[in-house]
């Protein structure tokens, strides 16, 4: 009766193996490439009214043009998360603005008029970073530098240049990103003189306006196209030394993405120039003042201009 | 190709010498002008209390520990000279309990310095099996883990991994004294059997007179480091040094009571 | 519950978004492992070294994890894309279970039984890789399993910095004011956690049991 000396390795071992193996394959799943299973173009935007508009614009043009499954994943919190995303293939458009991409994603100085800017960041995109842009939408959404509708009639004021002087007896008020960009206060201070009594007050951007009709601050720096601006009776002063880059709506798209569906960018540049300054005032002001879906408005504004 | 040494033994036959060898730890002295010698084939017992360095011997001759003063010599050189691995290869060690590897079956525990040694499969499943029938055990045993045998048969085992090599000296530390009587009256003749045929230099600890006088051929009493008796057995037997009729006395009964 | 229906209507999204979390957490644990283990087995052997390495663990430990997100952002290479940057940041919180359990598990092994090995004449690396690693088994993969439920939760907050995973549902959902959203991104990975727990868990209490018989 002789007894197997040579044990194979018993069962436990066996088993802590497979255990381990099942871990590490699973850790190699998610490399196989899921994002390439994907078919259905993915539509990213930041978290504020506008860019929900936007992207809710991007998804209709293209769902309506291409018949290509559409998946919407907006309320990125921001322009790093945005830009990340689309690097990492996780989105394969999103509504960016020129002066932006220049500022805050390629860390240029800011300066140069619409043109220049526009072909900067579109060269500089397709070269480091494989995006392609779309033709610019029409409206630029440029810091608006605003103050009270009576206070600009009552003193006469047009330019920021003219506001400049009554500055020492107002307060301020900004967004924190408006604080820290590199195109923000600090150089629009240098720019026009601008002196206040007290440091600028920081607020979020959802109260900046109606801080201002409270008179809790005498001028914010909001968006040009922010949908309150008339309803709320105030003015936006103008910006004479051109101190702002432009901010020119634009959609920032996969390069690859393109190619394998080149049907996205005819859909896209139906859009180009379609858009001006108003249009995008009265689509946020549905939304935000009226309280209107965003799918909603989006879809007759594209009614309404023949688009679909 | 076996572990063996490859320096002959010294010129008086000894395979193990303690020359005067003086050693202490943090500044306690544990051994003290310890002088000794085993020949091939013979069996020297350590007895003493505990804390008396027997311990401490042992380690001495497998280089676990350096002398402090003295020398401890092997098969003629120095441990100081010796590579300690080759050292610890041709030394087998058993101790109490049998520090058996717990994750490892008996077979692959009494195989391990062959293993290590590098000889081949058939060798080492051909060596397992002998040593298996040798110590007594069923050979179905092999397969097991060390947590599902008895005491006695986890001693076996230690003294199985021990000879696997067929190393010319064998050092024991307390080897049989987690037993229980019956068992370790059995581990005893067996051992003493296995002695008279390998004819190994054998180092046996213990505190036990007893299994001193049914093991040994020579016994070297130890008493706080020092070396107090190195007798035969025979001698020991009726040696009337104090010391050795206080420990025959501790184990009186009514044959070793004098 | 809501948050089903939102799941199953945009399942494409959740199973991406899991693989995102699964890599961020599973690759992050496999370089804290590489990395902690050996550290773990240096320590045991120069013990001189122990307190510089602890101690620089511990302090990274003791850092916000979106402070060390941030931290890491202006980096060259890793700041570019930040699913490296997470995965950097999420292995360097792994290090310290990795290292602790390591030395803890081969410290905690029988001196009694590494010493008959010794005596034996298995030399040093043979003990380590014989003896001590497999006898310390069970309680390095403790220390494997705290570091992956760690990396899962932290993951979470990778999406602040856009690395993505689960964590992208919860921010999201914040902005827009939907609880559906947020748990959307949070049960997931909840159940993540726990399945890792459980799984390694398992592993461990098997490699335990076999060790500890003795």
């Amino acid at each position: 009766m002789k007894a197997r000396i040579h044990s194979t390795k018993p069962l436990q071992y066996r088993i802590a193996l497979t255990y381990c193996t099942l871990f590490c394959m699973s850790l190699l799943l998610p490399i196989t490439g899921c994002a390439s299973h994907r078919s259905a173009i993915v539509i990213g935007s930041k978290n504020f009214t506008e860019q929900l508009i936007l992207g809710e614009l991007f998804a209709q043009i293209i769902e309506t043009h291409t018949h290509l499954p559409v998946e919407r994943r907006f309320y990125l919190a921001g322009t790093f998360i945005c830009h990340q995303a689309i690097l990492a293939g996780r989105i394969d458009i999103y509504p960016e603005y020129t002066g932006t991409s220049l500022t805050t994603v390629l860390k240029q100085p800011p300066g140069g008029n619409k043109q220049e800017v526009y072909e900067r960041v579109r060269d500089s995109y397709e070269k480091e970073f494989n995006l392609a842009l779309g033709p610019p939408l029409g409206f630029n959404d440029t810091f608006a530098i605003e103050i009270r509708g009576d206070d600009a009639r009552r003193l006469h004021l047009l330019t920021l240049s003219q506001a400049a002087a009554y500055t020492p007896q107002w307060r301020a008020g900004f967004g924190y990103e408006f604080m820290e960009r590199p195109d923000g206060y600090k150089g629009l201070a240098t720019s026009y003189g601008l002196r206040f009594a007290e440091p600028p007050r920081i607020m979020d951007l959802g109260l900046l306006s109606r801080a201002l009709v409270q008179r809790q601050v005498d001028l914010i720096a909001g968006d040009n196209t922010d949908g309150l601006i008339s309803a709320l009776d105030l003015f936006v002063l103008e910006d004479n030394h051109h101190y702002f880059p432009p901010y020119e709506a634009v959609a920032v798209m996969r390069q690859e993405m393109l190619t394998t569906h080149p049907e996205v960018k005819q859909a896209m540049d139906v859009l180009a120039g379609k858009i001006s300054d108003d249009d995008m005032r009265r689509m946020n002001y549905a939304v935000d003042g009226q309280h209107c879906d965003p799918v909603t408005v989006v879809h007759e504004f594209l009614a309404a201009h023949s688009l679909l | 190709m076996s572990a063996t040494p490859t320096s002959p033994a010294a010129t008086n036959g000894a395979v193990i010498e303690f020359d005067r060898v003086f050693f202490s730890l943090n500044g306690r002295p544990l051994l003290e002008e310890l002088t000794l010698s085993v020949r091939e084939g013979e069996t020297l017992v350590l007895l003493g209390r505990s804390g008396s360095g027997k311990t401490t011997t042992l380690k001495l001759i497998n280089g676990l520990l350096m002398p402090v003063e003295g020398e401890v010599r092997v098969s003629g050189r120095s441990t100081k000279t010796w590579d300690a691995i080759r050292l610890r290869r041709s030394i087998g060690y058993v101790i109490q309990d049998g520090g058996l590897f717990p994750h490892f079956t008996v077979e692959r525990n009494i195989a391990l310095v062959p293993r290590i040694e590098g000889w081949g499969h058939q060798r080492i499943g051909a060596r397992v099996r002998e040593l298996l029938v040798l110590v007594g055990l069923d050979v179905e045993l092999a397969s097991r883990y060390p947590s599902e045998l008895s005491g006695g048969q986890r001693q076996r085992v230690g003294v199985a991994r021990a000879l696997a090599a067929d190393p010319p000296i064998l050092i024991l530390d307390e080897a049989f004294s987690a037993l229980d009587p019956i068992t370790r009256s059995e581990m005893q003749k067996e051992f003493r059997a296995l002695q008279q045929r390998m004819r190994k230099a054998v180092v046996f600890v213990t505190h036990d007179l007893r299994e001193a006088l049914l093991l040994a051929d020579r016994i070297a009493l130890m008493e706080e480091g020092r070396e107090v008796v190195n007798l035969p057995v025979t001698e020991f037997r009726v040696s009337q040094h104090p010391l050795v009729r206080a420990y025959r006395e501790a184990f009186a009964g009514p044959e070793e009571a004098r | 519950m809501d948050f089903l229906h939102f799941i199953s209507t945009n399942r494409q999204q959740v199973i991406e978004l899991t693989m995102e979390h699964i890599t961020l957490a599973g690759v992050s644990t496999l370089i804290a492992s590489l990395v902690g283990i050996p550290l773990g087995i240096v320590i045991t052997r120069i013990p001189s070294l122990s307190k510089a390495i602890i101690g620089s663990a511990n302090v990274i430990q003791t850092i916000p994890s979106l402070a060390l997100f941030g931290f890491l952002i202006p980096a060259p290479w890793i700041g570019e894309r930040a699913e490296r940057l997470a995965i950097l940041a999420l292995a360097l919180y792994g290090l310290l279970p990795l290292i602790r359990n390591t030395y803890a598990g081969i410290k905690g092994v029988d001196p009694e039984v590494v010493e008959a090995g010794r005596a034996m004449g298995l030399t040093d690396r043979q003990l380590l890789f014989q003896v001590e690693l497999p006898l310390a088994s069970g309680v390095i993969v403790a220390g494997v399993r705290i570091a992956a439920v760690l990396s899962i939760g932290l993951a979470t907050i990778a999406a602040a910095i856009g690395a993505g995973g689960l964590g992208e549902f919860i921010f999201r959902g914040l902005a827009m004011v939907n609880n559906q959203v947020i748990l959307a991104g949070a049960i997931p990975a909840a159940v993540l956690a726990l399945a890792a727990d459980f799984l390694l868990g398992l592993l461990e209490r098997r490699l335990t049991s076999l060790r500890s018989r003795s």
